[in-house]
């Protein structure tokens, strides 16, 4: 209020001089910062496109290559198979995540001593890092492992091509469990309880309670956790490299989009850089298709 | 997350009621012990096994037999591991800092300096978050490659210098500063950029804090960006991550040096998730989810 009163009475160049100073300075602070996302991230986008138009190998730029590109990306076999995993994976991961999640936040949920202690220890490994995670995994469910021995089996489980897909599936459902279950506590606990004390005076059972109330409330959480964690899932790499050793397992069995593109550029003999980044246009286009729908569907919730 | 700790209203004695609730309680308290142990045993196992010699390491015991440090000191003379240490430690110090004073720079202005074109430089900001951080692979490299840089920290380091997620934080968080401490400072002559440095940014310590943490955590465990631009047989300069992964490629039944491995990989943010947990839970469900 007192500055107001003072840039009225002050005379009108000052003023100018003021805001020119401060949108001055404004534009210093943000400098680096919009200089940092120009060249490392609009950039980019834009090198992406323009790479993924022309013939560009390991020694550069070899011409244009008009919409060769793409073709060659959508006709090839291999990535048809990187996309039949990749939705297998995420349609396996994701329900798995949802379920695990909420079943973690009933739990921690609940009047129990300690469960500060237990919600910790249930989104502790979604912060580990995923080489050491997914290298114990690895250890456990290798072919002479623990887990076999424990249950007298004899199966490859990250090392067979019918089974590797769902071992990163049951894998990353552990691992990312903890974060669904703080988004699914904190939609738990925003829901009033007056609606439970109804349902205590009705005398329904804790089972029926859940199903009829709990479950139905927590609409929005479950809308976006399946939006938010199913664009997530698209993403997987990380897994698939260590897993597969970066080879993408056997007969293609790991390939997702994202390896499709690191094995056309560092893949053994590649350095097909035009194609990987068609395969990377193509793969954004997926992403945004799926981010608009979650803006728009979660947007209109929300209202 | 603060938790209701009304005591459970003292009810009536109803025996038949009290019983199974009791019974109810025990319930709870099974599943909870059993889930908790799906958690914990992977991490004990991988500890356990660390000690263990290389045949013993496939026995489904919960002791080692004998016992040996034998795999912890061949990650240490025979692997590079403290090369591998000294690389992930130098990448996350350097990226936490610059990503701590060009978000803070960057937010501060964004919340509170008036300038023309400030929303739309906002939203362009906002935009990059649209685009998955693993698409920028090829441009990136094909860059980083045509300036020299390739193989270098330099190149990791300005590539992470501040992202769209961290400028967010900052941003709202000084917009939740009474704008009382910038007159005051603005009355006693203070420039814009002393307001920010001596004033707003020692204000803004909680935020930071919760960022630093944060931004280690991803650094860390960074796997993919290390693997990109020093992965291709560049092993001195190979960050924890790139050196386990390779240990695990190459030496497949090494398990007592990977599980050692393992644990190194993990414990820093073990600890740091134990000393600062409200971080890192406040940070997710504020934040949204990051990549």
């Amino acid at each position: 209020m007192a500055a107001v009163a003072e840039a009225a009475r002050a005379p009108r160049t000052s003023m100018l001089g003021a805001r020119l100073r401060e949108a001055g300075w404004g534009y210093a602070f943000v400098l680096v910062p919009m200089a940092v996302f120009g060249l490392f991230f609009v950039y980019p986008f834009a090198y992406m496109l323009y790479i993924s138009f022309h013939h560009w190998g390991i020694l550069g730029n070899q011409g244009s290559a008009g919409w060769g590109n793409f073709g060659e990306v959508i006709h090839d076999p291999i990535y048809r198979t990187a996309l039949k995993n990749i939705a297998e994976y995420a349609i396996g991961v994701v329900p798995l995540e949802m379920a695990l999640g909420l079943s973690l936040a009933l739990i921690v949920n609940a009047k129990i001593r300690g469960r500060n202690f237990f919600r910790s220890a249930f989104y502790f490994p979604s912060l580990a890092s995923s080489v050491a995670i997914t290298t114990i995994a690895l250890y456990i469910f290798s072919y002479n492992g623990p887990f076999n021995h424990l249950f007298g089996l004899s199966t490859d489980w990250f090392g067979t091509a019918s089974t590797d897909t769902w071992a990163i599936v049951g894998l990353n459902g552990w691992t990312t469990s903890g974060t669904v279950m703080l988004f699914y506590l904190a939609a738990l606990q925003s829901i009033p309880t007056d609606v439970y004390e109804a349902a205590a005076v009705d005398n329904t059972t804790g089972w029926r309670t859940f199903w009829r109330i709990t479950f139905p409330l927590l609409k929005p959480a479950h809308f976006f956790v399946l939006v938010v964690f199913g664009i997530g899932a698209l993403k997987l790499f990380d897994q698939s490299y260590i897993v597969s050793g970066g080879t993408g397992g056997p007969d293609y069995s790991l390939y997702n989009p994202i390896l499709y593109i690191y094995e056309d550029a560092f893949g053994p003999g590649a350095g097909a850089f035009g194609l990987a980044a068609a395969a990377g246009v193509i793969f954004f286009l997926l992403i945004l298709a799926l981010t608009l729908v979650q803006w728009l569907t979660i947007g209109r919730q929300e209202r | 997350m603060a938790l209701q700790t009304t005591a459970a209203a003292v009810e009536p004695p109803i025996p038949g009621h009290a019983r199974s609730l009791v019974a109810r309680r025990a319930l709870i308290y099974a599943v909870l012990a059993a889930v908790a142990l799906l958690f914990f045993v992977p991490f004990l196992w991988s500890l356990v096994t660390s000690f263990k010699t290389i045949p013993d390491s496939v026995n489904v015991t919960a002791f080692p037999h004998p016992w040996t440090g034998a795999a912890w000191h061949d990650l240490w003379t025979n692997y590079s591991f403290p090369t591998y240490i000294k690389n992930s430690v130098f990448l996350a110090a350097a990226v936490v800092s610059c990503s701590l004073f060009i978000s803070g720079l960057g937010g501060y202005a964004f919340a509170r300096l008036r300038f023309p074109g400030r929303n739309l430089l906002f939203l362009l900001v906002l935009a990059t978050l649209m685009v998955p951080d693993q698409l920028r692979l090829i441009p990136i490299f094909v860059m980083i490659v045509n300036w020299g840089l390739y193989g270098s920290f330099w190149g990791y380091i300005m590539i992470n210098l501040v992202s769209a997620t961290n400028l967010f934080f900052m941003r709202q968080y000084f917009l939740t500063i009474p704008k009382d401490f910038e007159e005051a400072a603005k009355l006693d002559g203070a420039g814009y950029f002393k307001t920010f440095w001596r004033v707003m940014l020692p204000l803004a310590l909680p935020a930071m804090a919760a960022l630093a943490i944060l931004q280690f955590q991803g650094t860390w465990n960074d796997f993919f960006w290390p693997l990109i631009l020093f992965g291709q047989g560049n092993p001195s300069h190979y960050t924890l991550q790139l050196g386990l992964q390779e240990l695990h490629t190459q030496y497949t039944t090494l398990w007592p040096q990977i599980m050692a491995g393992s644990v190194i990989a993990i414990l820093p943010i073990l600890v740091i998730f134990l000393a600062f947990q409200r971080y890192f839970i406040s940070g997710v469900v504020s934040a949204g989810v990051k990549g």
